[in-house]
């Protein structure tokens, strides 16, 4: 019966990456290293005007001071630096291609991405897609200018509404925030810029999708969220890249501003190539996503489910500032084999009456370490403020490991603040429950897996819950054990 | 079957040596600490599993109200299969104190059927008082029973409220409400102390109210 239960729980973790594969487009690169030449000719070849040049280098000039981080419980493999390509781009019209390189619409169609619109879902959804540092093609913009919405990519904002982009970039997270984002600042290629006016709830769900292909380079991606007053946005992210023996680099930055009454609800689904079953290989995922309630009554959820990457350094955070302002943070991360996470939120309150909530699901297979670190602050002015944490582990085998590092600091006695976490298995009992109702093998540890992750799943929208699922599943094949 | 029980009362002026604890098979240990008013103390415990059967209980409050500082660590390893651990520690801090609470669960990789608890709750009773918690579970064996819990809040209103309805006066309510939050702790007491020990918390948390 044991031995049942493992070959079944063997065969369950143990699936393909389907995105693993690579695109051959020609494509050109800016020489190997990292120095002022480099950001000086990035910034050329994106036309950037002097403020953006300037800002780079001003990142570069921190981050070059700055000590690689070194608290996360990972196994984080040396990084060269220098042996890395900041820039790569598939030839043609070096920025934005009239026509899209039939090759790259091929390559988003096997990854289920329209950026035909005719092809789309009518009006559903609208996708910025990035394949390694720009962005090739951005879908519906007509339909979303009609309403006043920009969606376009970075390096467009950027030439098109610097005032905008001026005024907001590195707001959040600023330059010298820490490593990761620092190196970001400095050499980031291309990503999402979207602003919804005042007033305007924008009419379908908005979608970045990055795509990595080129070999022995990282992809730098930033993404900017502006919501003015009253307004509401959905926006979605996702996220492949090809099955490789060496470790890709992929620090992001994704910063949200949240005014005054407005609403947005930020999804990730995060599947990065996560390295083979013996570990080789990988991206590192290292990133920093902070959003702001700035207004009164502002509100800000983040979605995600990671299944990919070989190292997950991610904590979506929000600093709830306006009175009575809102945050969510829900979370399933799913590690095999030898990938590893460290993944959670921070929760800042500063306004009056704010409410976070928490909810992260961890689930750990194969060899793999799964960590939940969070913070949860209510500063003095934070009165009757309020949190709820829970934060769920659940291993599947005896080699992996599951970790809970929450630190809650509480200076105002009318604030509350809950955590709780809790530690189980797959028990034999619920496999054979299961299997006595007919539901056999790997159906069983899906069903079971489902149901734990269901108050996750259950927050994304639709287009993506039904892929999150699926991934849910293909990512813990074979671990059962 | 060995049962050591430790008990600590820190009043002001006193400090405390670090502990380790090494509970082999079948051994017990109940560790029992009471930080009273005026104490500015930082409290470690270590303890090592090493044995089946071995069982470790740490028990603590603290009660703040002037300007103290608390540190409390704790650092429990399950070593080997068949081990538990239960962890409570309950405080109140008012005027301007500052507590820290940090404690550790690891379960060492094979030592299944490891069952292990932490709670840690926390009043605030003044705008100057301060808590930081960072309650931890680190686990490399999945046949595992582990949770922790921790809150930092404040005593609930509607029970004061029903209180006072009833005439009881306001520092008379808190007072029962803070008696009822702490009295957990006070479950696991080296036997024959326990209405000592309780008498000692109720005339703490009168000075402090």
């Amino acid at each position: 019966m044991i031995s049942d239960d493992n070959k079944v729980i063997k065969e369950f973790t143990s699936s393909e990456y389907k995105e693993g594969f690579v695109t051959d487009v020609e494509q050109e690169y800016v020489p190997k290293g990292l120095n002022e030449d480099i950001i000086r000719m990035i910034s050329a070849r994106k036309q950037e005007p002097q403020w953006m040049l300037d800002f780079r280098l001003d990142a570069f000039r921190r981050w070059q001071k700055m000590p690689m981080p070194t608290w996360g419980h990972l196994d984080l493999p040396k990084i060269d630096f220098q042996d890395i390509i900041y820039y790569a781009a598939p030839k043609k019209d070096a920025d934005r291609p009239k026509e899209i390189d039939p090759e790259l619409e091929k390559t988003f169609e096997k990854l289920g991405i329209p950026i035909n619109e005719r092809k789309a879902l009518a009006g559903v959804v609208a996708v910025d897609a990035v394949f390694d540092s720009v962005s090739v093609a951005t879908t519906f913009r007509k339909t979303l200018e009609e309403k006043g919405i920009i969606f376009c990519s970075f390096s467009e904002a950027v030439r098109e509404h610097p005032d905008l982009v001026r005024k907001y970039l590195a707001t959040v997270v600023p330059v010298g925030d820490n490593f990761y984002a620092a190196l970001n600042s400095a050499v980031f290629s291309d990503g999402s810029f979207c602003y919804i006016p005042k007033g305007v709830r924008c009419p379908m769900e908005l979608s970045s999708y990055f795509r990595i292909n080129a070999s022995g380079t990282g992809q730098f991606e930033r993404t900017l969220i502006v919501a003015d007053e009253d307004s509401y946005v959905s926006y979605m992210e996702g996220c492949t890249a090809p099955m490789r023996d060496e470790n890709q680099l992929h620090a992001a930055v994704v910063e949200i501003i949240v005014e005054k009454g407005a609403d947005v609800k930020y999804s990730t689904v995060q599947n990065w190539y996560p390295g083979d079953a013996q570990g080789r290989g990988g991206i590192l995922n290292l990133v920093t996503k902070r959003g702001i309630c700035k207004g009164e009554g502002s509100h800000l959820s983040w979605t995600q489910v990671e299944t990919g990457s070989a190292i997950t350094w991610k904590y979506p955070s929000t600093i709830l500032k306006g009175d009575y302002s809102s945050s969510e943070f829900y979370s399933v991360a799913v590690t095999n084999n030898y990938q590893q996470a460290d993944t959670g939120t921070k929760m800042i309150h500063i306004g009056k009456g704010t409410k976070s909530r928490i909810v992260s699901k961890g689930i750990s297979a194969g060899h793999s370490q799964n960590s939940y670190r969070g913070l949860v602050m209510m500063n003095p002015g934070a009165d009757g403020a309020r949190n709820f944490s829970q934060c769920d582990s659940l291993l599947i085998g005896d080699r992996c490991g599951a970790h809970t590092f929450p630190d809650i600091r509480n200076s105002n006695p009318t604030a509350t603040v809950e955590h709780e976490a809790t530690t189980s298995k797959i028990s034999e009992e619920q496999l054979f429950y299961c299997n006595q109702r007919g539901i056999e093998g790997e159906d069983a540890v899906a069903l079971i897996v489902g149901g734990y992750a269901r108050e996750v799943l259950a927050m994304l929208p639709m287009e993506f819950a039904v892929e999150a699922r699926k991934l849910l599943s293909v990512s813990l094949e074979g671990s059962v054990g | 079957m060995a049962k050591t029980e430790l008990l600590y009362i820190l009043r002001p002026g006193d400090s405390f040596q670090p502990l380790t604890v090494n509970a082999g098979a079948g051994e017990e240990y109940s560790v029992t600490f009471l930080i009273l008013p005026g104490a500015d103390v930082s409290v470690s415990i270590a303890a090592d599993l090493t044995g089946a059967g071995a069982n470790v209980r740490i028990n603590g409050l603290y009660i703040c109200g002037a300007s103290e500082r608390v540190e409390i660590k704790t650092n429990i390893r399950h070593l080997v299969p068949g081990t538990s651990s239960n962890q409570i520690v309950n405080g109140v801090a008012g005027g301007q104190a500052r507590a820290f609470f940090d404690g550790r669960i690891i379960v060492a990789q094979d030592a299944q059927k490891t069952e292990a608890y932490q709670t840690n709750h926390n009043i605030l009773l003044t705008e100057g008082a301060k808590v930081e918690t960072k309650p931890q579970l680190e686990i490399y064996a999945d046949d595992v029973k582990c949770s922790h819990g921790a809150t930092i809040g404040r005593l609930d209103e509607q029970e004061q409220f029903y209180m006072r309805s009833r005439g009881i006066p306001e520092d008379e309510a808190k007072f029962l409400q803070l008696i009822s939050f702490l009295s957990p702790v006070l479950e696991d007491v080296p036997e024959g102390r326990k209405e000592e020990l309780a008498a000692l918390v109720e005339a703490s948390l009168r000075s402090v109210l």
